[in-house]
């Protein structure tokens, strides 16, 4: 009698261990399948409707994280506004003539051109630190497609990178399948932006450019490259983060930067997924 | 434990609010920098109170389940929590839990093992990029809130399955004042 329990246990751990190996084979990498639209269609007002309930005690929760952080970074944001100020003043011409260059060649003040934004507010999050990425109340109904960009208002956050009817799930920037090409301002240096798994605030640009040396308190937009046949994914000139560390290395032709991400990506609520757009 | 409809729906209502609280809250949250996982903490939970069976199809679950609201590849969170829920019900079947620390303990140990099975699912799916050594610390940091947050999973858990906890019957029934015939 035991041993037939046993053998019916073993029986059973070994069909689900092949159905999540079936599953993982099937489902990676297809984007969302039917199974996944009929959950989201079930559970999406249900997510939202609990994502709205929660968020005063997640507030609360976020407010004591946020006071520890706080006490460290007083005495740093006293010697950034300094910094900033002189930059500012500086800078100020720069946008009057930016503001003429932008009406010359018709550029919209927000959103690129050929993009229509969709607002979304994120509604779920992954819980594990292997992969970043966050569900958003918005999804086909909206107009939001597969490898829409995602913004917010300080910089991009991530694509989308499946869609049901009314939810889209978006892989993070920090996501160990994110690659996002990018240029260092004003230097023009192009390379490619991939993450540090696990540390949302560190972000590495690799570029061969060694006649270039980028330092700290560059910024890094997205370089949206376009050639006959394809373009990037990302429209140019979305601000993506600053330059923390820049190491020198004279041997190698391949340099690395550090970048910290202008977009809190640990604390998101709202998104803007940038629709439409002409990709090759 | 006794799997009757009702407690079977019990636990169904278990894993939905499990997970819905998981992905609404507790993962958009951060203390020091890291959301706590409950989800590996509940998956063990059932599986020391029901055993390894009812712990692996509840791990398989809530892993579908997970994947299935954040619209991920399916497949990989059933893998990981279906693995800590069988092994938290085998432990039940052959050791005895005396120490009122053991199932938070245990829910500690189980999530530690459910971020080194999702980092494993992670790199077997491929990984382009390099890994901060944070991680470690995050999955640290994961793991302390799962001990705190064990205590109350499993006795919350443990409530709601009260009525098929065999051991709880025998525990009633040892705590009964015996019949005295004649007095």
């Amino acid at each position: 009698m035991y041993r037939k329990q046993v053998r019916r246990r073993r029986a059973v751990l070994a069909l689900l261990v092949l159905g999540s190996f079936g599953l993982l084979t099937l489902t990676y990498g297809r984007g969302s399948n039917g199974l996944q639209r009929g959950v989201s269609a079930i559970f999406s007002p249900v997510e939202s409707a609990a994502d709205r309930a929660l968020k005063p005690a997640r507030d609360l929760v976020n407010w004591f994280d946020e006071t520890f952080d706080a006490r460290g970074e007083n005495s740093r944001l006293h010697d950034e506004v300094r910094k900033f100020r002189d930059e500012a003043v500086a800078g100020q011409a720069a946008v009057a003539e930016n503001e003429q260059l932008k009406k010359m060649v018709e550029l919209d003040e927000t959103v690129p051109s050929g993009y229509r934004p969709v607002s979304g507010r994120v509604i779920a999050r992954s819980p594990t630190v292997w992969f970043a990425d966050v569900t958003i109340d918005v999804g086909s109904a909206d107009g939001v497609r597969v490898e829409d960009p995602v913004v917010n208002g300080d910089g991009l956050v991530g694509t989308v990178s499946a869609v049901t009817g009314s939810s889209a799930a978006v892989t993070l920037i920090a996501d160990g399948s994110s690659a996002v090409s990018g240029r260092v301002v004003p230097l023009g240096v192009e390379g490619v932006i991939r993450p540090s798994v696990g540390d949302p605030n560190d972000l590495i640009l690799d570029f061969i450019d060694s006649a270039r040396h980028v330092h700290a308190g560059l910024s890094v937009v997205t370089a949206g490259w376009r050639t006959e046949a394809l373009a990037s994914r990302f429209p140019p000139n979305i601000p993506v983060g600053e330059v923390t560390e820049a190491s020198i290395v004279e041997q190698e032709a391949q340099q690395q930067v550090h970048l910290r991400p202008f977009a809190d990506l640990r604390n998101l609520d709202l998104v803007q997924v940038l629709t439409g757009g002409s990709r090759g | 434990m006794i799997l009757t409809p009702k407690i079977l729906a019990r636990l169904v209502l278990i894993g939905l609010v499990g997970v819905l609280l998981q992905v609404s809250f507790f993962s958009q949250v951060a203390l020091f920098h890291v959301s706590p996982d409950v989800l590996p903490a509940l998956v063990v939970s059932i599986g020391l109170l029901g055993g390894s069976l009812t712990g692996a199809v509840s791990g398989f679950s809530v892993g579908f389940l997970l994947n299935s609201l954040l619209i991920e590849p399916l497949g990989g969170g059933s893998l990981v929590l279906l693995g800590v829920g069988y092994l938290a019900g085998i432990f039940r079947e052959r050791f005895e839990i005396r120490s009122t620390f053991g199932a938070p303990v245990l829910c500690a140990a189980g999530t530690l093992l459910a971020e080194l099975g999702f980092g494993a699912v992670a790199l077997m799916l491929g990984i382009d990029s390099g890994v901060s050594p944070l991680v470690l610390r995050d999955m640290l940091l994961k793991s302390a809130f799962a001990f705190i947050l064990g205590w109350p999973v499993y006795a919350g858990v443990r409530r709601a399955l009260r009525p098929a906890l065999v051991e709880e019957d025998s525990g009633a029934r040892q705590r009964r004042r015996p019949t005295v015939l004649g007095a």
